[in-house]
């Protein structure tokens, strides 16, 4: 390098970036793997079925576990005897709660579920004894020989009824789980100046995630004490802290794998605790590898689903339009365990009184115990339950006023600057209103909510159409929210991206690799993301709300930027150019200046290694911590929200009932679509499962009993249910996420249900107040509004 | 029961073999003959993740006894990528984004290659009627629909 070239190429300061300073960093030379809609990195193994899923992993060598559950919703254990069912042949093990080696409970919030039930159970489907046998065959046959006397106990089946003194107590701690209170303003003063006051009761039931692929886990023992547990699940993390506890062994001797998932909504959040726990402990018994697999309907029967919630309101609003008091009560019903309850119970409480800037608030949320299966996580945590309510009363309220269902949430809706209802300040990346304005465009909105009517001479099939807003949060708001990411670059430009942010179809290790490839200035095709292992990744937290992209994406992007660090400066002295006129993008660095002067990455890659230089990345990212008074919900609980309106056409046939949905348009802002195919795919999925919610699903229970355990009974839409749908993308930048982008998995699946229900109600004047929305409550609602409409 | 012999064509190839006579169609090709790209969700004909062609229809695999399919033929996922080559179906399926989870792939791009094989221009009604067996929680459809649109016309332009 001549004199002249090596004086260019001094550096002249560097300054290290905090966080927010560093993603304020804008790339001058636009993005080359941010923002393309790349077809999914695993799409070719799943379309010629080559991907292994759990059930596709060999079976050699492992027994099969199974579980004998309990045939009441609530009773006493007297006697257990097992006698009979070891004396099968090729039974090797039945346990009963006493062989639990450490903690006997497993829970995501509060361990309260046993592993294997000692003295009582509190749910039909409660694990009562395990059996390890050679075959499936065996282990079934197995648990019919076991022999169990119970005394059955008072079952309690309402929340509200689970509240009052002379209840049975399902856990001995009361059936009160937790009662969480939001109080913002004075609601009282805010009511007492209202023009009008509505009160409305909603309710929503409990329904299925209803992912195709069945709960499977495999359970591996080792002879070095270690446990191997592997199979589908969102939250390995969750898993090993569970399995190391009921096994009584340290965090490091378990070792969990996320393989591929056929679906999980929240689901796969909590039942791999379940058949996780159960599973090791037969392997730790028998010494032997375990596979615990579960048919459709003890899928059905045993694991967590939506929690029902019963949700009282009364809004205050001026004649205006503006609303000045929102009151809620919601009566969540937990079921047996707690789950994920004490975490949706709050999120349902923040978040009820919807995206709208509203001065006095207050909401009380009791989570109650009963007989019933629980609920746990699903799509939306709380939200679809709580937007379901607020909508609808918005709706209701709008029409009472004499307004536009569009006008009065314009007047109310979130924009930048507003204070939510924890009277957080949304100060940036709030798109709310350009959601309303863009759907209502692209929807025709005012032309559309003229022109409701018949649609026939015979008068049965009326048109009409509904709004539904909502917000929902990136990130799951505790201080424990972190993700670790590691970036390896080989020594021939080939790169290992360790992350353990799990693939449940939502695209992650598509979307998590672009970011990894744009931060390099690599390809894609260049990166391999190495599938979670709690051994070989750092801690990442569960895949759940919505937190994936933003959080992980960001723990990426500042391990790739430690690696990149060294690889800028050796290519600033290879090129001799200052590092600060490089630019790197589809594996080339070049000078800004004179592009023509550029070298490969792969050979610069290679200087590196030769030299000694870092080429392993780390990285942390914690979002702000949260701050929420417990007294009272106020501060700030998430850092950011995504928003969403959407709108629905829908045809009620007034005489029979039935709905069909005809057109869908739904607007988001994301922050940025790193990937905008995949976030498509994100919404046209979310709002399926919204109409589903809307119109068809429910767990239907009858003293405790699940009475639709299969997809023969349990209806989930199918190709023929779906409506035209048309996504908009919008992009209001996230200023503390990866290239602006924020959580939007669960957004879509949130506000849907309220903008059906708002078209049925517009189409034929019949309100529906619980869901589903099923022909026979659509029939009622039209009839208690006095008959269908006269023209 | 006594073990009966079986001889079908699967995939271009026929196979003879003896099976338990209550063997379901499914697990022959899964846990015997090791075809795992046919998935289980349910075991009663509901999710159709199991779909597999018999004489070019749509099947629930896991309702079908296997010893019905004698001198029959059955074509799975793994039937369908010639010499690595993929079917248009499976590239439109990439392409088009309508592969999430994947799980009900297999089981969509047979339903997909069973309509083009009949019909090669069918109306989006007529894509809804063929795929209706099969559930999908993830994507809402759409776009499935559209790569069968998409595989339509690449098999169009491909003669």
């Amino acid at each position: 390098m001549d004199e002249e070239k090596k004086k260019k190429a001094k550096v002249i300061n560097r300054e290290k970036l905090d966080t927010q300073q560093l993603f304020q960093l804008k790339t001058e030379v636009g993005l080359s793997v941010v923002g393309q809609s790349i077809p999914r990195t695993d799409a070719r193994e799943k379309a010629t079925g080559k991907l292994a899923y759990g059930a596709d992993y060999p079976q050699e060598g492992y027994l099969h576990g199974k579980i004998l559950r309990s045939p009441f919703p609530h009773a006493l254990i007297k006697k257990i005897n097992v006698e009979k069912a070891q004396k099968l042949p090729g039974v090797v093990a039945v346990l009963t709660a006493k062989d639990v080696p450490g903690r006997n409970s497993f829970g995501v919030v509060i361990p309260d579920q046993p592993v294997i039930c000692g003295d009582k159970v509190r749910f039909v489907g409660d694990a009562v004894a395990l059996v390890a046998g050679e075959t499936e065959e065996i282990s079934y046959r197995a648990l019919s020989m076991i022999e169990v006397e119970y005394e059955p106990l008072q079952p309690v089946f309402d929340p509200k009824e689970a509240l009052k003194p002379e209840a049975p107590l399902i856990h001995d701690q009361g059936n009160l789980l937790v009662h969480h209170k939001l109080r913002k303003g004075d609601v009282q003063k805010g009511l007492a100046e209202s023009d009008v006051i509505l009160e409305r009761t909603y309710k929503v039931p409990f329904v299925e995630h209803a992912y195709l692929e069945p709960d499977v886990v495999m359970a591996i023992p080792k002879p070095d004490g270690t446990i191997r547990i592997q199979g589908p699940m969102q939250a390995p993390f969750t898993v090993r802290r569970n399995v190391a506890a009921v096994l009584g062994i340290p965090i490091n001797k378990v070792q969990v794998r996320s393989i591929y998932m056929g679906g999980g909504f929240g689901g796969k959040e909590d039942a791999p605790l379940d058949i996780g726990c159960r599973a090791a402990v037969l392997a730790v018994k028998t010494g032997r590898p375990i596979r615990l697999a579960l048919e459709r309907e003890e899928v059905t029967l045993q694991t967590a689903k939506r929690h029902p919630h019963i949700m009282e309101i009364k809004i205050g609003a001026k004649k205006d339009g503006t609303i000045v008091a929102f009151e809620g009560t919601i009566y969540n019903e937990k079921g047996a365990y707690a789950s994920l309850g004490p975490l949706v119970n709050i999120h349902s409480v923040i978040m009820m009184p919807g995206p709208y800037e509203i001065p006095n608030c207050k909401v009380d949320g009791y989570l109650c115990y009963t007989n019933h299966p629980f609920g746990g996580a699903m799509r939306g945590f709380g939200a679809p339950q709580v937007c379901f309510a607020h909508e609808s009363i918005i709706d209701e309220l709008a029409l009472e006023l004499g307004m536009n269902p569009l006008e009065i949430r314009r007047k109310n809706a979130f924009k930048l600057g507003s204070m939510t209802a924890t009277s957080q300040v949304l100060d940036q990346s709030v798109g709310l209103q350009e959601t309303i304005e863009a759907c209502a465009k692209a929807f025709d909105w005012n032309r559309r909510y003229q022109e409701a009517g018949y649609l026939d001479r015979e008068r049965t099939r009326r048109r009409g159409v509904g709004i539904g807003m909502g917000f929902y949060r990136t990130s799951f708001g505790a201080s424990f929210d972190g993700c670790g990411a590691n970036v390896y670059v080989q020594e021939d430009g080939s790169v290992l991206l360790y992350s353990g942010i799990t693939e449940i179809g939502q695209g992650s290790f598509t979307v998590l690799t672009q970011i990894c490839a744009e931060e390099l200035g690599i390809c894609v095709e260049d990166i391999r993301l190495v599938e979670p292992d709690t051994d070989l990744v750092p801690e990442a937290g569960p895949t759940v709300g919505s937190r994936s992209t933003t959080l992980m994406g960001n723990a990426i992007i500042l391990a790739a930027r430690q690696v990149k660090d060294s690889i800028m400066e050796m290519a600033s002295e290879m090129i001799s150019v200052p590092v600060e006129r490089l630019a790197a993008k589809n594996r080339y660095i070049w000078d800004c200046e004179h592009p023509e002067n550029r070298i490969h990455f792969r050979d610069v890659v290679s200087k590196c290694w030769m030299k000694g230089k870092r080429l392993i990345g780390q990285g942390w990212w914690a979002p702000p911590p949260p701050s929420l008074d417990p007294e009272t919900s106020q501060g700030n609980p998430y850092f950011v929200y995504a928003y969403s309106t959407q709108m629905a056409e829908v045809v009620v046939d007034v005489e029979t009932g039935e709905v069909e949905v005809t057109d869908f348009v739904a607007a988001f802002d994301v922050g940025k679509a790193i990937n905008p195919c995949a976030v498509e795919g994100q919404i046209e999925g979310g709002i399926t499962m919204g109409l589903g919610y809307a119109l068809m699903e429910e767990i239907i229970l009858k003293d405790g009993y699940i009475q639709n355990l299969s997809f023969q009974d349990f209806l989930i839409p199918t190709i023929k249910d779906v409506p035209q749908i048309t996504p908009i993308i919008l992009e209001v930048e996230n200023k503390l996420g990866p290239y602006g982008a924020k959580g939007m998995g669960e957004m879509p699946n949130i506000p849907t249900a309220p903008a059906i229900v708002n078209a049925i109600a517009h189409a034929c004047g019949g309100r529906v107040r619980s869901l589903p929305a099923d022909p026979e409550k659509v029939w009622r609602a039209i009839r208690e509004a006095g008959g269908p409409p006269e023209k | 029961m006594n073990d009966i012999h079986l001889s079908f064509i699967l995939n271009g190839q026929r196979v003879n073999l003896v099976i338990a006579p209550n063997i379901m169609l499914v697990d022959l090709l899964r846990d015997i003959l090791g075809l795992k790209g046919t998935k289980v969700g349910c075991r009663e004909g509901e999710c159709g993740a199991c779909t597999v062609l018999l004489n070019g229809e749509p099947v629930n695999s896991c309702i079908l006894p296997a010893m019905k399919v004698m001198d029959q033929f059955v074509t799975t996922i793994e039937g369908i990528t010639k010499d690595h080559a993929l079917d248009p179906i499976q590239q439109a399926f990439i392409d088009e984004g309508a592969i999430q989870c994947g799980f009900c792939s297999p089981a969509m791009i047979l339903s997909a290659k069973a309509l083009l094989e009949k019909n090669p221009n069918p109306t989006e009604y007529q894509i809804k009627e063929s795929l209706s067996g099969v559930l999908c929680r993830c994507t809402g459809y759409k776009k499935i629909i559209k790569a069968v649109q998409t595989a339509s016309a690449i098999r169009k332009s491909l003669g």
